[in-house]
């Protein structure tokens, strides 16, 4: 335990490195496929009500984790929401500042009954307040893959 | 204990290669079965216990916290545990413990597993459970070091692999006959001999394969059972037991750890004499010869006996002691943690009389699940009787 106090970088003691060498193909799930899908093809947002109990999820999901009822049906609401809360990103991941402050949103998502949603908000940290309407910025339709970057971000109205 | 345990209820997904579900839709598809199965939904369970394997498995971290919602874990006593491979038989061993304690009359223990999200293979993740200074620059696989373990258990009593590979013939055709399975299939010793080399003695039908499923059990408390079912299967006795992690400092001929496991489950269950009252086993078959080794180890065959047994057909399903008639890891497939708890339902449908095409006769009464896991060192025993 002596050297980690005299030494500070890890490095400068005797090591090897390492790695789990391992990479990862994620299925989306026969949920979240659905609701990428129609983003892609029809630029539509999908949510889904518990048949049995009425809970409300976005995005739609198979199953209603309260009850375990499946869920097969799903329902569109426009995207639009209100900011919840958010907050202003100013390091990277290794701790190197961004040149642009990213600003990241919990969005509430209209005709949800209180189904929040976490997202990029396009905005100057300083414009940003909770309470505001948002609306979804979608990519153009032959960019759209498919994933959760076919919505660039949402943006204050 | 505070209260005996039964399970009463059970589900299984199938087991595939690549599942195009998420972890939790798996997960919830077993635990809804398992639910609808005893006639119980959501709101009835009072604990859940979720087993699965390393999270590098997933490429998710914190994994159990990832599938409470497809475990039911929504706002309930929830935890995950984990043994590596020994986890299907360990889930159960540790939901008895919720229900066997008093704290709760019911738990739903569910067991998933998602292999596939690793890319290209899991061996990759299966790396980094080796030691990292000594070992691993070596590129242990999981087949090398079971290959090592395999050779001396052949040296050790003198075996072939043509003594071993019928484990694969059988189980693989007692496969046939179950709905979830990967791997069934009609083949021959010589198939097995054949098939691609691995890393010798392994070939490729010596080895169960990497697969996506899910399966859960509902565990009730003595009243609570016999409110829900005429046909409880109780849980008599537990046991796991762990050896060194210096897994190559070990005697590889003989898996003390299991013996051990199982001698608590046997003390628990009061069993005098294993190969009289076990009548029926799902011992872990991840490799042909682990069928045969772990039989010696649940003391169900004298030690270098259980090939011997194998040829005289004493584990097939019309046999004396019928050995993984649900076509184990080798033939129904080996999602680890689901795989384990695979065996201990199918243990509970037999006993029931419910296994249909893969029924055993006689109308056993009592039976084991034993899995086996972590760096191979790892032994978990369930003893149930109807």
């Amino acid at each position: 335990m002596g050297l980690s106090e005299r030494i500070e970088r890890n490095v400068d003691l005797s090591y090897f490195e390492g790695k789990i060498p391992v990479n990862y193909v994620y299925t989306y799930g026969l949920g979240l496929e659905k609701f990428f899908n129609a983003i892609k093809e029809k630029g539509e947002f999908l949510a889904s009500r518990c048949p049995e109990c009425g809970a409300v999820y976005f995005p739609c999901r198979i199953f209603c984790e309260r009850c375990f009822s499946e869920i097969t049906r799903t329902f569109k609401v426009p995207g639009t929401g209100t900011v919840y809360s958010y907050t202003v990103c100013h390091l990277d991941m290794d701790g190197s500042p961004k040149k642009e402050p990213d600003v990241v949103g919990l969005i509430e998502v209209d005709g949800t009954e209180g189904a929040k949603f976490v997202h990029f908000i396009d905005a100057k940290p300083d414009k940003v307040t909770i309470g505001r309407k948002v609306k979804p910025v979608l990519k153009a339709k032959k960019d759209r893959e498919g994933g959760i970057f076919d919505i660039k971000g949402f943006r204050q109205v | 204990m505070s209260q005996k345990v039964a399970i009463v209820g059970a589900g299984i997904t199938k087991f595939v290669r690549r599942a195009q579900e998420t972890g939790k839709e798996l997960a919830w598809q077993a635990s809804k079965m398992a639910l609808d199965s005893c006639g119980l939904s959501l709101k009835d369970i009072d604990s859940v216990s979720l087993g699965t394997a390393p999270d590098a498995f997933d490429g998710v971290h914190m994994k159990g916290e990832y599938l409470s919602d497809g475990s039911g874990g929504w706002r309930k006593p929830y935890m995950r545990q984990f043994v590596g491979g020994g986890t299907g038989v360990f889930a159960p061993i540790h939901g008895w413990m919720h229900v066997a304690s008093g704290m709760f009359d019911t738990c739903l223990v569910v067991c998933s597993e998602k292999m596939s999200t690793c890319y290209p293979h899991p061996q990759g993740a299966f790396l980094t459970i080796f030691d990292h200074t000594t070992e691993q620059a070596l590129d242990p696989t999981l087949i090398w070091i079971f290959a090592l373990e395999y050779n001396r258990y052949m040296e050790t009593y003198g075996l072939t692999k043509r003594d071993i590979a019928p484990v694969s013939v059988k189980n693989k055709k007692n496969a046939m006959d179950h709905p979830s399975a990967q791997l069934p299939m009609d083949i021959t010793v010589d198939d097995v001999l054949n098939s691609e080399l691995l890393a010798w003695p392994v070939n490729r039908l010596d080895i169960s394969p990497a697969s996506d499923g899910a399966a859960a059990i509902v565990l009730a408390g003595e009243h609570a059972a016999k409110r829900i079912t005429d046909k409880p299967v109780w849980i008599d006795g537990v046991g796991w037991n762990l050896d060194t992690a210096y897994w190559a400092t070990r005697d590889l001929s003989y898996p003390r750890y299991v013996e051990k496991a199982a001698r608590m489950a046997y003390d628990m269950a009061g069993i005098k004499e294993p190969r009289r009252e076990i009548e029926i086993a799902e011992p872990y078959d991840p490799f042909t010869y682990k069928e045969l080794h772990h039989m010696e180890g649940l003391l169900l065959a004298d030690r270098g006996e259980a090939p011997q047994l194998l040829a005289d057909g004493v584990t097939q399903r019309d046999g004396d002691r019928p050995m993984c008639p649900s076509g184990g890891a080798l033939g129904v497939g080996n999602p680890i943690s689901a795989t384990g708890l695979m065996k201990v339902i199918e243990i509970f449908l037999q006993l029931r009389g419910e296994a249909e095409k893969r029924q055993v006769p006689g109308n056993p009464t009592c039976g084991l699940a034993q899995a086996w896991g972590d760096l191979m060192q790892v032994g978990t025993v369930v003893v149930m009787r109807r």
